[in-house]
């Protein structure tokens, strides 16, 4: 009975990831693929790339292989750019929004700073469609002549991953009881130093997880970076939803060859502090 | 009402043997105390009694039955955690009548058990409230309440009490007793507290690192302990123990002491010493007396130390050569410190161990 | 670990929140914490707002040449809200988006909590497979959006392998069948998003006390009643958490929404977001967008306040 179920649980589990990862296989296969083996127009579906090639990474790096035909994007920006500018804005807008948004979650925490009010409009926040919010930052930014620039983005993505980091900090914050920082604070630290050297080593792991979201949710960004930039700052998806070509279309093979490259920062985050990933996530709501 | 036959049980966790070899019978209705200092396996015993964690070897049987494969849920035991294992999110109420929900018993019958189960504890009142309300001492009432329900041949309680108040700690242990004779249950109560132990049991298992080292009435293991660890483990006072040699005349042993000015004493063996040359001897505080030093029956000299005073009795702590020592006295008896000493002993009660095997030779 | 050692026993209103006296001292620090905070919400959240309720008044665009802030010279006070309100266009897509959104998010959640029931007890290589389960989570959307283009279409590998495993040939046109289409972007929603329900929910799943399950195996609880008497109780806080944060990130969908069908056929799988986008940059109707929009965030704020109110009393009030 005990290895029936055992062979349920392995079949299931084993289906889920072939599911999950599927497409994931598709993209990496499809990078590799010459152009003809993209769509299954001829009937054929390739499974595997017939004839293998690196052509598509080569493209979407600069120079056109074997005289094909021309190669549009329709932003003056190369790839290797547009990588660059993903994770300049990602990184530093996930920054900027874990570093405020961990000091307004200790204040609402530890003093109840803003009353009752600051975290549900916190949450307003993120509950609003992109669009609306994209239009009126739109002329500001053009005002402040944030409009196409770096600042501009790392700026927006800040603000909009600013009500995660508040949210889940602050309960990771509530986790911790307040005679830890007491103590500290009879033993001669001040209020920061308590903070600092006694409470945050102990969100640590909520911490790590509230970085990887962040991270994700800023890196993924389309729409944004489409609205609030996209002539002389190209970030990697948007630069990858416009590689196009005269001769073939949608250039599927340097999409996926791009669309790879792009899943290895996220991996390796979550990699890098999987082991506190499953323990971060209760956000208090657990009493023990 | 349950006979327990643990048969030559080991437990081991990848390299580390948790328990090793125990061999336990438990009769029908008896209350037997596991004791024992942490890491000793009295937890780990446990488990593998409630069936969350199965032998490595040997096998477990409830009423001549093996019950190894069986799970906890088919056991028909009851369970008291250390830290009470409440449900949380229900009442009392709900907490005590879960074994009997969980057997789709109908709501008039649960109804009436939980009321019986809780008037026998004394918490009727607090039935509807829910557990965060409670007070740790009525929350460890509802987890006995919850284990009774459904009238178990086992207990087992794993240090129950031991997050209780002093004063309340006490008062359960008598109700605990109470309770388990008119039940006339089956129960093995862990605990690192050799005073619970001695005040509550019937037979005590005491184990060290994953061995049993003796199994017996309160009065076989305070009297006759059967190893060193024993003896020093059981005893409010620790025992003294000091270094000896060993000399035959006819059956009796002739003990010498390297102690400055010690004098041999006499004792009767109870089993041979299997060849060793290292022994201990030790006596408890309790059957020695202070006398004066110059005394012809002084068998040692010393110098106080410290004076404990404990309401009842006092303790004298003293110095003899390198040696420290304790001596339980009356309440009156208060001598000064610097004061010099000479301790009588009651030669029928001194023990003597090997230093290789720890086993007791008298 | 007593269970009633909490630092303040929760009664009635008291929060179990754990709150430093208001202090002068207290309070100057609390207010430095949240200052860039504050500062960023209303630059981010206040002024936009504000704009926008001013341009919905109106029915200024950007084509027509002036500056928006002397947009009051085409006033209109709610002509746009009554276009929006009256529209069937947008009304199908509020549908329509809340349909998706309510779909989206409970099969996320079924099938996260079924996979985290799954991952409870060890196995053998837990760890990998978790990191590998979370790996749909860190597709970029544009990326996942032009491959499930691939995938889905009417000759591509899915109807492929249905085909192979259904009787009959499947070729169903995922992506411009007007039945079908909001369904796909619902797919991918799915399989981008469930990872995290996923997660989630394992971690609430793994941090009910071991004692308690141990206690409720000895009384004799079958697996069932375990889940359902034991722990469900414990975890339904987070389910909710998990809930609302997944559902107020589906209601937004826009990605794989626009790379599948760009809304269409027709408009048939407009989301809320995809419509917005599509009257502000095609239409260049940005007063309308900019009503619509306040109306969306009304309906969406009061949405939300419902649904956090049982967390809210079961934190005892504090936010």
């Amino acid at each position: 009975m005990k290895a029936l179920v055992t062979a349920a649980r392995v079949a299931l589990i084993s289906l889920v990831l072939v599911i999950f990862l599927f497409p994931v296989y598709w993209t990496v296969t499809m990078a590799f693929k010459p152009a003809d083996e993209w769509t299954p127009t001829s009937g054929k579906i390739y499974w595997l790339p017939d004839q293998p090639t690196l052509d598509n990474f080569r493209r979407i790096f600069g120079g056109t292989p074997g005289g094909s035909a021309s190669f549009l994007v329709s932003t003056p920006i190369n790839a290797t750019d547009s990588i660059v500018n993903s994770l300049i804005t990602a990184t530093f807008g996930s920054l900027l929004a874990l570093v405020v948004g961990t000091f307004t979650a200790y204040g609402i925490s530890r003093y109840r700073a803003g009353g009752n009010m600051l975290g549900f409009s916190v949450l307003q926040l993120r509950m609003f469609p992109p669009i609306a919010v994209i239009i009126p930052v739109l002329f500001l930014w053009t005002y402040l002549h944030l409009f196409d620039t770096r600042l501009g983005l790392i700026l927006i993505y800040g603000a909009v991953t600013f009500p995660f980091v508040v949210w889940l900090m602050k309960s990771f914050f509530d986790e911790v009881p307040r005679e830890i920082s007491e103590a500290a604070i009879v033993d001669g630290c001040t209020q920061f130093g308590a903070f600092w050297k006694s409470v945050l080593p102990l969100v640590k792991g909520g911490l790590a997880t509230t970085a990887l979201f962040v991270f994700i949710l800023n890196w993924s960004d389309f729409l944004i970076a489409l609205v609030l930039a996209g002539n002389k700052i190209v970030t990697a998806p948007v630069f990858l939803s416009q590689i196009n070509s005269a001769a073939t279309g949608q250039e599927f093979g340097s999409r996926a060859a791009l669309g790879v490259i792009l899943i290895t920062p996220p991996l390796l985050l979550s990699i890098l502090i999987q082991k506190h990933l499953v323990r971060g996530l209760t956000f208090g709501a657990i009493k023990r | 009402m349950a006979q327990i036959r643990i048969q030559n049980v080991t437990k081991t966790f990848g390299k580390f043997d948790a328990v090793q070899d125990l061999d336990l019978e438990i009769e029908d209705g008896t209350f037997v105390a596991l004791l024992g200092p942490s890491g000793c396996g009295k937890s780990t015993t446990m488990n593998m009694l409630s069936g969350l964690l199965e032998p490595t070897r040997g096998e477990i049987l409830f009423d001549g039955e093996v019950v190894n494969t069986l799970k906890p849920g088919d056991r028909n035991i009851g369970f008291v955690f250390q830290n009470y294992a409440i449900f949380t999110h229900m009442s009392a109420f709900d907490n005590i009548a879960f074994g009997l929900k969980v057997r789709k018993r109908p709501k008039e019958e649960i109804e009436q058990e939980v009321r019986q189960v809780a008037q026998l504890l004394g918490i009727e009142e607090m039935l509807d409230r829910r557990t965060t309300e409670l007070s740790v001492n009525d929350l460890q009432k509802v987890a006995i309440g919850r284990s009774m329900i459904t009238k178990p041949g086992i207990f087992l309680l794993d240090e129950p009490f031991s997050n209780l108040d002093a004063g309340f700690r006490s008062y359960m242990r008598a109700e605990l007793k109470k309770l388990q004779r008119e039940l006339e249950q089956t129960m093995i109560y862990v605990t690192h507290d050799q005073v619970e132990a001695m005040s509550m049991a019937e037979r005590i298992a005491i184990m060290d690192r994953g061995r049993l080292q003796q199994y017996g009435t309160p009065d076989e293991v305070y009297n006759q302990p059967a190893n060193r660890f024993v003896a020093g483990f059981v005893g409010s006072t620790m025992m003294n123990f000091l270094p000896t040699t060993l000399d035959h005349t006819g059956d009796d042993l002739v003990l010498t002491m390297p102690v400055e000015g010690a004098r041999p004493v006499t004792v009767h063996p109870r089993s041979a010493e299997d060849g060793d040359d290292a022994f201990t001897m030790g006596i408890r505080p309790e059957h020695i007396e202070l006398v004066d030093p110059g005394s012809a029956a002084a068998w040692l000299r010393g110098t106080v130390t410290l004076i404990e005073a404990l309401g009842p009795r006092n303790i004298v702590h003293l110095t003899s050569d390198r040696y420290v020592l304790r001596v339980v006295v009356a309440p009156t008896v208060r001598p000064r410190i610097g004061e010099a000493v000479g301790l009588e002993l009651d030669s029928r009660r001194v023990h003597v161990f090997s230093d290789a095997s720890g086993k007791a030779l008298v | 670990m007593g269970i009633a050692t909490d630092t303040t026993t929760p009664a009635d209103g008291v929060p179990a929140v754990t709150v430093l006296p208001e202090g002068h001292h207290h309070r100057h620090i609390s207010r430095m914490l949240i200052l860039p905070g504050v500062v960023l919400l209303l630059l981010l959240v206040l002024f936009p707002v504000v704009m926008e309720v001013y341009i919905s008044l109106t029915t200024w665009t950007p084509t027509s040449g002036s500056q928006w802030y002397l947009a009051y010279r085409d006033w209109t006070w709610f002509s746009n809200y009554w276009d929006g309100l009256t529209s069937p266009s947008f009304l199908h897509a509020l549908l329509r988006t809340v349909v998706i959104t309510i779909a989206a998010t409970g099969i996320e959640f079924l099938l996260g909590f079924g996979l985290a029931l799954l991952f409870l007890e060890k196995f053998l290589g837990r760890q990998v497979l978790t990191v590998l389960f979370l790996v749909p989570m860190m597709i970029v959307p544009a990326v996942s959006g032009f491959v499930f283009y691939l995938l889905l279409q009417t000759n591509g590998p899915v109807n492929y392998i249905l085909t192979a495993l259904l009787p009959g040939t499947v070729e169903l046109q995922w992506l411009t069948n007007p039945s079908l289409a909001p369904i796909s972007v619902t797919l991918v929603d799915i399989w981008q998003w469930t990872p995290l329900m996923f997660l989630i929910l394992l971690a609430g799943l793994m941090a009910v006390p071991e004692d308690q399950i141990q206690a409720a195996d000895i009384l004799g609880a079958s697996w069932y009643q375990k889940l359902r008497h034991v722990v469900m109780p414990i975890v339904k806080p987070i389910i909710l958490i998990a809930l609302i944060i997944r559902g107020m990130e589906a209601f937004k969908i826009f990605d794989a929404a626009w790379l599948l069908t760009q809304g269409g056929p027709g408009e048939v799988s407009s989301t809320i977001s995809v419509k917005l986008y599509r009257e502000a940059f095609q239409n260049s109707q940005w007063s309308y967008v900019a009503a619509l929009a306040i109306v969306v965030m009304i309906i969406v704020s009061v949405a939300a306040s419902q649904a956090i109110k049982p967390l809210e009393q079961r934190q005892g009030g504090a936010s």
